[in-house]
């Protein structure tokens, strides 16, 4: 046979390559099938916050804490498994897992929830892209060493999802006797509208995502006239 | 904004409009994602030079007409000055597939490195009738730089290409397939592509699914076959017609040339 050619090596490292390649996949894998239900009971329980008042709202707030709990446990697995390949070689199997737990955080800092040793559990606060590192115990932007960690683009992505939610709040909220909060929602989806404007996206998903915002910038100032057309806007002391 | 709004006596009224706190956070993800999309687009400018400049390498070596010997001066001149050229577009975008950028610019850089594959594949196997190894075709690359498995055997896909290329123009100046059988041990192109072949084939690439080396491979599978099939036609064209025919005679390829030319 014509073994001179070809040193038989060279296809069997390849066929290993190939081979172990497909294990760290597998593995992955089952770690986002338990990340991926653990996503579901968290935003089940967020989304109750559509229907709850906000004066009773603690109660799903330590609910949802617990579920964001679980997820960070399924995080760090995750980073474990991940952190022994190059971070950008699988990073496309969780980055869609990963953004919907960094949107459970955000919602749930949103709403009042998630207080840390050195910043106490406010409503309408927004959590920084440290804190929500701090709250998944993994390294953000990490630039010096090849491991898992949690980027700029994801959380800039969760940021446009928490955009989204807040309208649909803005609408519930009014719907609940509250007219304050739409208020707080129109300012704090403002303040971040503007921010996604200084940023130079090219033609990527973060791109189309972002020029979405501005339609629920008007959906919230909408809501914001027709209170203050009907007298509804509370008068601030 | 427009002019400074002022109360009836004159005053300036406090600029009602806040900027957004969130403004130096969002300066610093700007600053992050500019220098992203900035060594993105330095990758792919290089990745299209050295395309451009393997090809070119490519093209030369197919005026090669021996097999298992040092390729001709003036052709090895030639490929050389390009192969540096080359080289300096690696080593100057080193720095921007540092550390955890290697794979983060792997889908720009790829097609540059398939390319650049198939150009020093080919020049090993004119020099040596054999198939570059992975850990040599590295060698020729600057140390950081990585050869991934898949750039390698998508590499190696395309240079089934050239050496049906190579093998056909010879047939066609010289009458007969490059490489010979008639010593112990010896090969022809032929039996080498059949070898490739059958080596592709063995290899699994199922547990890739749509990434990298899945999509790629099946397509590549299909063209690679009909190489094989079309130096195997060839060959048959020339023991059965080649004996009643001029030297210059370039045997039937149905699929994409028109009307034999025959030359004297």
């Amino acid at each position: 046979m014509a073994d001179g050619m070809i040193n038989a090596r060279i296809f069997e490292d390849l066929q290993t390559k190939i081979d172990e390649d497909a294990d760290v996949r597998d593995q992955i894998k089952v770690i986002l099938q338990t990340l991926e239900r653990q996503g579901r009971n968290a935003q089940s329980i967020l989304s109750r916050a559509h229907s709850t008042p906000a004066a009773h709202l603690q109660p799903v707030i330590a609910s949802a804490e617990s579920a964001i709990k679980d997820e960070v446990e399924s995080i760090n697995n995750l980073a474990g498994i991940a952190s022994n390949s190059p971070y950008y070689k699988y990073n496309n199997l969780w980055t869609r897992d990963v953004q919907n737990v960094v949107f459970a955080i955000l919602l749930c800092g949103w709403l009042g929830g998630m207080a840390m040793p050195n910043k106490p559990a406010e409503p309408g606060k927004l959590l920084t892209i440290e804190e929500v590192g701090e709250i998944l115990n993994v390294p953000v932007n990490l630039k010096d060493r090849d491991a898992f960690h949690l980027t700029i683009e994801e959380y800039l992505q969760s940021l446009i999802t928490l955009i989204e939610e807040l309208a649909r709040l803005a609408v519930n909220s009014v719907t609940l006797g509250d007219y304050a909060r739409p208020l707080q929602i129109s300012q704090f989806v403002k303040d971040l509208h503007a921010g996604f404007q200084i940023l130079n996206l090219k033609n990527d998903s973060l791109r189309r995502r972002s020029d979405s915002i501005k339609y629920n910038v008007k959906k919230i100032e909408d809501i914001v006239y027709d209170l203050s057309l009907r007298n509804l806007v509370p008068k601030s002391t | 904004m427009t002019g400074i709004k002022r109360h009836h006596d004159g005053a300036k009224k406090e600029n009602e409009v806040k900027a957004s706190p969130f403004m130096p956070m969002f300066e610093q993800f700007r600053d992050e994602l500019d220098q992203h999309h900035d060594r993105r687009e330095r990758i792919i400018k290089a990745s299209r030079d050295i395309t451009a400049a393997s090809k070119k390498i490519i093209f030369s070596l197919q005026r090669v007409r021996t097999l298992k010997a040092e390729i001709p001066e003036k052709i090895a001149k030639e490929t050389r000055d390009r192969a540096e050229a080359m080289q300096k577009q690696f080593v100057a975008i080193v720095p921007d597939l540092e550390g955890i950028n290697a794979w983060r610019y792997q889908r720009q850089i790829s097609g540059g490195i398939q390319e650049y594959m198939e150009a020093i594949s080919f020049e090993h196997y004119l020099r040596t009738q054999t198939l570059i190894t992975l850990e040599e075709a590295s060698k020729l690359l600057p140390d950081t730089i990585d050869l991934t498995g898949d750039d390698y055997v998508l590499g190696i896909f395309d240079l089934v290409g050239e050496l049906m290329r190579f093998a056909i123009t010879t047939i066609a100046t010289t009458g007969a397939l490059p490489g010979s059988t008639s010593e112990p041990g010896g090969r022809d192109v032929l039996i080498d592509l059949r070898s490739l072949r059958t080596s592709f084939q063995a290899l699994d690439t199922t547990s890739c699914g749509g990434t990298g080396l899945g999509k790629d491979v099946e397509k590549k599978m299909e063209v690679m076959k009909t190489c094989v099939e079309k130096v195997e036609t060839a060959v048959y064209g020339l023991i059965i017609r080649g004996r009643e025919r001029p030297k210059g005679w370039v045997p039937d390829l149905a699929d994409d040339r028109g009307a034999p030319v025959e030359s004297y």
